[in-house]
Protein backbone atom coordinates (compact mmCIF):
# COMPACT_ATOMS: atom_id res chain seq x y z
CA UNK A 1 0.00 0.00 0.00
CA UNK A 2 1.76 3.43 -1.14
CA UNK A 3 1.93 6.11 1.56
CA UNK A 4 -0.95 7.79 -0.26
CA UNK A 5 -3.48 5.33 0.47
CA UNK A 6 -2.21 5.73 4.10
CA UNK A 7 -3.50 8.53 4.32
CA UNK A 8 -6.11 9.74 6.85
CA UNK A 9 -9.43 10.56 4.61
CA UNK A 10 -10.50 12.69 8.04
CA UNK A 11 -7.28 14.71 7.78
CA UNK A 12 -7.44 15.52 4.29
CA UNK A 13 -10.94 16.40 5.15
CA UNK A 14 -10.23 19.09 7.01
CA UNK A 15 -7.64 19.91 5.37
CA UNK A 16 -4.04 19.14 7.26
CA UNK A 17 -0.48 18.16 5.45
CA UNK A 18 1.41 15.69 6.71
CA UNK A 19 5.23 17.63 6.27
CA UNK A 20 7.32 14.89 7.31
CA UNK A 21 7.28 11.44 8.79
CA UNK A 22 9.51 8.72 9.51
CA UNK A 23 10.38 5.84 11.76
CA UNK A 24 8.40 7.42 15.10
CA UNK A 25 8.44 10.41 14.14
CA UNK A 26 5.50 13.06 12.28
CA UNK A 27 4.66 16.29 11.80
CA UNK A 28 1.78 17.60 10.58
CA UNK A 29 0.71 21.48 9.76
CA UNK A 30 -2.53 22.95 8.93
CA UNK A 31 -3.15 26.81 8.53
CA UNK A 32 -6.33 28.07 10.14
CA UNK A 33 -9.46 29.05 8.45
CA UNK A 34 -13.02 30.53 9.70
CA UNK A 35 -13.84 26.58 9.29
CA UNK A 36 -12.01 25.47 11.94
CA UNK A 37 -13.45 28.11 14.69
CA UNK A 38 -15.91 27.26 17.37
CA UNK A 39 -18.81 30.14 18.41
CA UNK A 40 -16.14 32.11 19.74
CA UNK A 41 -13.87 32.65 16.43
CA UNK A 42 -10.87 30.73 17.73
CA UNK A 43 -9.61 27.51 16.94
CA UNK A 44 -11.85 24.73 17.97
CA UNK A 45 -10.11 22.37 20.01
CA UNK A 46 -11.17 19.22 17.87
CA UNK A 47 -8.78 20.76 15.30
CA UNK A 48 -5.71 20.24 17.50
CA UNK A 49 -6.81 16.82 18.94
CA UNK A 50 -7.74 15.46 15.36
CA UNK A 51 -4.06 16.93 14.20
CA UNK A 52 -2.18 14.97 17.32
CA UNK A 53 -4.29 11.66 16.88
CA UNK A 54 -3.14 11.73 12.84
CA UNK A 55 0.72 12.83 13.93
CA UNK A 56 0.74 10.13 16.19
CA UNK A 57 -1.09 7.42 14.39
CA UNK A 58 1.29 8.03 11.90
CA UNK A 59 4.29 8.40 13.63
CA UNK A 60 3.36 4.58 15.10
CA UNK A 61 2.43 3.37 11.67
CA UNK A 62 6.03 4.10 10.24
CA UNK A 63 8.00 2.59 12.95
CA UNK A 64 5.96 -0.16 12.71
CA UNK A 65 5.83 -0.74 8.92
CA UNK A 66 4.25 -3.84 7.36
CA UNK A 67 3.12 -4.84 11.07
CA UNK A 68 0.53 -1.68 11.06
CA UNK A 69 -1.44 -2.91 7.94
CA UNK A 70 -1.69 -6.36 9.28
CA UNK A 71 -2.66 -5.79 12.98
CA UNK A 72 -3.95 -1.71 12.77
CA UNK A 73 -3.46 0.29 15.81
CA UNK A 74 -5.86 2.43 17.97
CA UNK A 75 -5.72 5.06 19.79
CA UNK A 76 -7.44 3.97 23.40
CA UNK A 77 -6.37 7.34 25.40
CA UNK A 78 -5.63 10.75 25.05
CA UNK A 79 -5.13 13.89 27.32
CA UNK A 80 -4.46 16.88 26.00
CA UNK A 81 -3.78 20.18 27.59
CA UNK A 82 -5.22 23.24 25.71
CA UNK A 83 -1.91 25.99 26.81
CA UNK A 84 -3.15 29.17 24.51
CA UNK A 85 -5.40 29.64 21.30
CA UNK A 86 -5.24 29.99 17.80
CA UNK A 87 -7.17 31.96 15.23
CA UNK A 88 -7.61 32.22 11.48
CA UNK A 89 -4.41 32.73 9.66
CA UNK A 90 -2.75 31.73 12.30
CA UNK A 91 -0.26 28.05 11.00
CA UNK A 92 -0.14 25.39 13.22
CA UNK A 93 2.37 22.92 13.34
CA UNK A 94 2.13 19.63 15.25
CA UNK A 95 4.70 17.24 16.21
CA UNK A 96 4.26 13.64 17.33
CA UNK A 97 7.02 10.89 18.29
CA UNK A 98 6.44 7.79 20.14
CA UNK A 99 8.37 7.43 22.95
CA UNK A 100 7.81 3.72 23.76
CA UNK A 101 6.17 0.39 21.69
CA UNK A 102 5.66 -2.71 23.02
CA UNK A 103 3.98 -5.76 21.48
CA UNK A 104 0.34 -4.63 22.50
CA UNK A 105 0.64 -0.83 23.90
CA UNK A 106 2.68 1.88 22.34
CA UNK A 107 2.80 5.31 23.87
CA UNK A 108 3.22 8.78 22.24
CA UNK A 109 3.36 12.71 23.00
CA UNK A 110 2.36 15.41 20.70
CA UNK A 111 2.66 19.03 20.41
CA UNK A 112 1.35 21.67 18.92
CA UNK A 113 2.75 24.93 18.25
CA UNK A 114 1.37 28.15 16.14
CA UNK A 115 3.96 30.17 14.00
CA UNK A 116 4.61 33.72 14.67
CA UNK A 117 2.08 35.78 13.61
CA UNK A 118 3.26 38.05 10.49
CA UNK A 119 1.78 40.75 12.43
CA UNK A 120 3.54 40.53 15.62
CA UNK A 121 6.10 43.87 16.37
CA UNK A 122 8.77 41.69 17.83
CA UNK A 123 8.60 37.50 16.69
CA UNK A 124 10.49 35.48 19.30
CA UNK A 125 9.87 32.12 18.10
CA UNK A 126 6.82 29.71 17.87
CA UNK A 127 4.30 29.09 20.67
CA UNK A 128 3.62 26.00 22.22
CA UNK A 129 -0.05 26.00 22.16
CA UNK A 130 -1.11 22.56 22.93
CA UNK A 131 0.93 19.39 24.58
CA UNK A 132 -0.81 15.88 24.56
CA UNK A 133 -0.38 12.01 25.74
CA UNK A 134 -1.83 9.35 23.68
CA UNK A 135 -2.30 5.58 24.37
CA UNK A 136 -2.77 2.99 21.70
CA UNK A 137 -3.71 -0.66 21.30
CA UNK A 138 -1.97 -3.30 19.25
CA UNK A 139 -4.65 -5.47 17.80
CA UNK A 140 -3.67 -9.13 16.91
CA UNK A 141 -5.54 -10.02 13.75
CA UNK A 142 -8.11 -12.67 14.71
CA UNK A 143 -8.89 -10.82 18.19
CA UNK B 1 -39.03 29.51 31.26
CA UNK B 2 -35.82 29.62 31.56
CA UNK B 3 -35.36 27.83 27.99
CA UNK B 4 -38.00 29.57 26.27
CA UNK B 5 -35.37 32.77 27.22
CA UNK B 6 -32.07 31.13 26.28
CA UNK B 7 -34.41 30.11 22.82
CA UNK B 8 -34.36 33.98 22.39
CA UNK B 9 -30.22 34.41 21.63
CA UNK B 10 -29.22 32.61 18.80
CA UNK B 11 -27.84 29.26 19.94
CA UNK B 12 -24.29 29.37 18.79
CA UNK B 13 -22.62 26.32 16.42
CA UNK B 14 -18.85 25.79 15.86
CA UNK B 15 -18.12 26.27 11.86
CA UNK B 16 -15.87 23.26 12.32
CA UNK B 17 -19.07 21.46 13.68
CA UNK B 18 -20.75 22.19 10.81
CA UNK B 19 -17.96 21.47 8.01
CA UNK B 20 -17.76 17.91 9.55
CA UNK B 21 -21.60 17.27 10.08
CA UNK B 22 -22.32 17.06 14.05
CA UNK B 23 -25.99 18.19 14.52
CA UNK B 24 -27.42 19.46 17.96
CA UNK B 25 -30.04 17.41 18.62
CA UNK B 26 -30.81 18.20 22.16
CA UNK B 27 -30.23 21.61 23.90
CA UNK B 28 -31.58 22.30 27.29
CA UNK B 29 -30.07 23.52 30.99
CA UNK B 30 -27.01 21.42 32.03
CA UNK B 31 -27.55 18.66 29.34
CA UNK B 32 -26.81 18.80 25.44
CA UNK B 33 -26.95 15.47 23.23
CA UNK B 34 -25.55 16.10 19.47
CA UNK B 35 -24.90 13.31 16.55
CA UNK B 36 -23.22 12.60 13.26
CA UNK B 37 -23.87 9.59 10.72
CA UNK B 38 -19.96 8.56 9.91
CA UNK B 39 -19.55 9.08 6.13
CA UNK B 40 -16.06 7.86 4.36
CA UNK B 41 -13.97 10.97 5.03
CA UNK B 42 -14.84 10.67 8.91
CA UNK B 43 -12.29 7.83 8.67
CA UNK B 44 -8.40 7.32 9.52
CA UNK B 45 -6.29 4.77 7.47
CA UNK B 46 -7.78 1.97 8.60
CA UNK B 47 -11.05 2.94 7.60
CA UNK B 48 -12.86 2.99 10.65
CA UNK B 49 -13.56 6.57 12.90
CA UNK B 50 -11.28 9.02 13.38
CA UNK B 51 -10.48 9.71 16.48
CA UNK B 52 -10.68 13.76 15.99
CA UNK B 53 -14.93 13.03 14.90
CA UNK B 54 -15.46 12.21 19.04
CA UNK B 55 -13.28 14.25 20.37
CA UNK B 56 -14.58 17.19 18.19
CA UNK B 57 -18.16 16.34 19.13
CA UNK B 58 -17.37 16.00 22.82
CA UNK B 59 -15.65 19.27 23.21
CA UNK B 60 -18.63 20.65 20.95
CA UNK B 61 -21.56 19.24 23.29
CA UNK B 62 -19.67 20.04 26.66
CA UNK B 63 -19.05 23.34 25.61
CA UNK B 64 -22.25 23.82 24.58
CA UNK B 65 -23.46 22.63 27.86
CA UNK B 66 -21.35 25.10 29.63
CA UNK B 67 -23.01 27.49 27.43
CA UNK B 68 -26.54 26.71 28.60
CA UNK B 69 -26.17 26.61 32.05
CA UNK B 70 -23.78 29.99 32.02
CA UNK B 71 -26.36 31.55 29.83
CA UNK B 72 -25.50 32.73 26.27
CA UNK B 73 -25.16 36.45 27.06
CA UNK B 74 -22.92 35.86 29.83
CA UNK B 75 -21.16 33.47 27.63
CA UNK B 76 -20.36 35.78 24.98
CA UNK B 77 -18.98 38.73 27.34
CA UNK B 78 -16.60 36.06 29.07
CA UNK B 79 -16.14 32.90 26.60
CA UNK B 80 -15.30 29.96 28.18
CA UNK B 81 -12.37 27.87 26.44
CA UNK B 82 -11.08 24.09 26.85
CA UNK B 83 -7.86 23.61 28.84
CA UNK B 84 -7.92 20.15 29.27
CA UNK B 85 -9.19 16.96 27.99
CA UNK B 86 -9.14 12.80 28.88
CA UNK B 87 -10.93 10.62 26.39
CA UNK B 88 -11.09 7.22 26.67
CA UNK B 89 -11.90 5.33 23.35
CA UNK B 90 -13.40 2.23 24.20
CA UNK B 91 -15.04 0.77 20.98
CA UNK B 92 -14.65 1.71 17.45
CA UNK B 93 -17.34 2.72 14.68
CA UNK B 94 -17.58 2.78 10.77
CA UNK B 95 -19.35 4.81 7.87
CA UNK B 96 -22.93 3.73 8.05
CA UNK B 97 -22.85 3.69 11.73
CA UNK B 98 -24.54 6.70 14.04
CA UNK B 99 -22.99 7.89 16.46
CA UNK B 100 -24.77 9.89 19.62
CA UNK B 101 -22.92 12.09 22.34
CA UNK B 102 -24.04 13.14 25.41
CA UNK B 103 -22.78 16.14 27.40
CA UNK B 104 -23.32 17.45 31.74
CA UNK B 105 -21.66 19.56 33.78
CA UNK B 106 -19.91 18.29 36.93
CA UNK B 107 -19.42 21.67 38.67
CA UNK B 108 -19.58 25.12 37.49
CA UNK B 109 -17.31 27.53 39.18
CA UNK B 110 -16.56 31.06 38.58
CA UNK B 111 -13.62 30.28 36.60
CA UNK B 112 -13.05 26.73 36.13
CA UNK B 113 -15.99 24.80 34.84
CA UNK B 114 -16.20 20.95 34.56
CA UNK B 115 -17.52 18.57 32.61
CA UNK B 116 -17.97 14.87 31.23
CA UNK B 117 -19.31 13.43 27.87
CA UNK B 118 -20.24 9.82 26.74
CA UNK B 119 -20.34 8.87 23.05
CA UNK B 120 -22.57 5.70 21.73
CA UNK B 121 -22.82 4.02 19.05
CA UNK B 122 -26.24 3.67 17.75
CA UNK B 123 -26.37 -0.01 18.53
CA UNK B 124 -26.36 1.20 22.36
CA UNK B 125 -22.40 0.36 22.48
CA UNK B 126 -20.62 2.87 24.61
CA UNK B 127 -17.77 3.66 22.22
CA UNK B 128 -15.94 6.50 24.14
CA UNK B 129 -16.13 8.92 27.86
CA UNK B 130 -14.31 11.93 28.21
CA UNK B 131 -14.06 14.72 31.25
CA UNK B 132 -12.95 18.21 30.30
CA UNK B 133 -12.15 21.16 31.95
CA UNK B 134 -13.01 24.99 30.89
CA UNK B 135 -11.88 27.81 31.96
CA UNK B 136 -14.02 31.13 32.21
CA UNK B 137 -12.04 34.05 30.32
CA UNK B 138 -12.33 37.88 31.28
CA UNK B 139 -12.62 40.04 28.85
CA UNK B 140 -13.02 37.94 25.54
CA UNK B 141 -11.41 35.40 23.39
CA UNK B 142 -7.71 34.96 22.86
Amino acid sequence: MTDERRRSPFSAFIGTEMEELREGYARVSLTLEPRHTNPNGVMHGGVITTMMDSALGAALGALRGEAARRDPHATVEMNASFLSGARPGDRIVVEGRVIRMGKTIAFGEAEARRADRSADPRPNGDTLIAKGRLTFAIRKRGE
Amino acid sequence: MAMVEREAVERPASPFVELIGGRMEEWREGYVRMSLTLEPHHTNPNGVMHGGVVTTLMDEALGGVIASVRGLETMFAAPHATVEMNASFLAGARPGDRIEVEARVLRLGRRVAFGEAEARRDDGELIAKGRMTFVILEGGAA
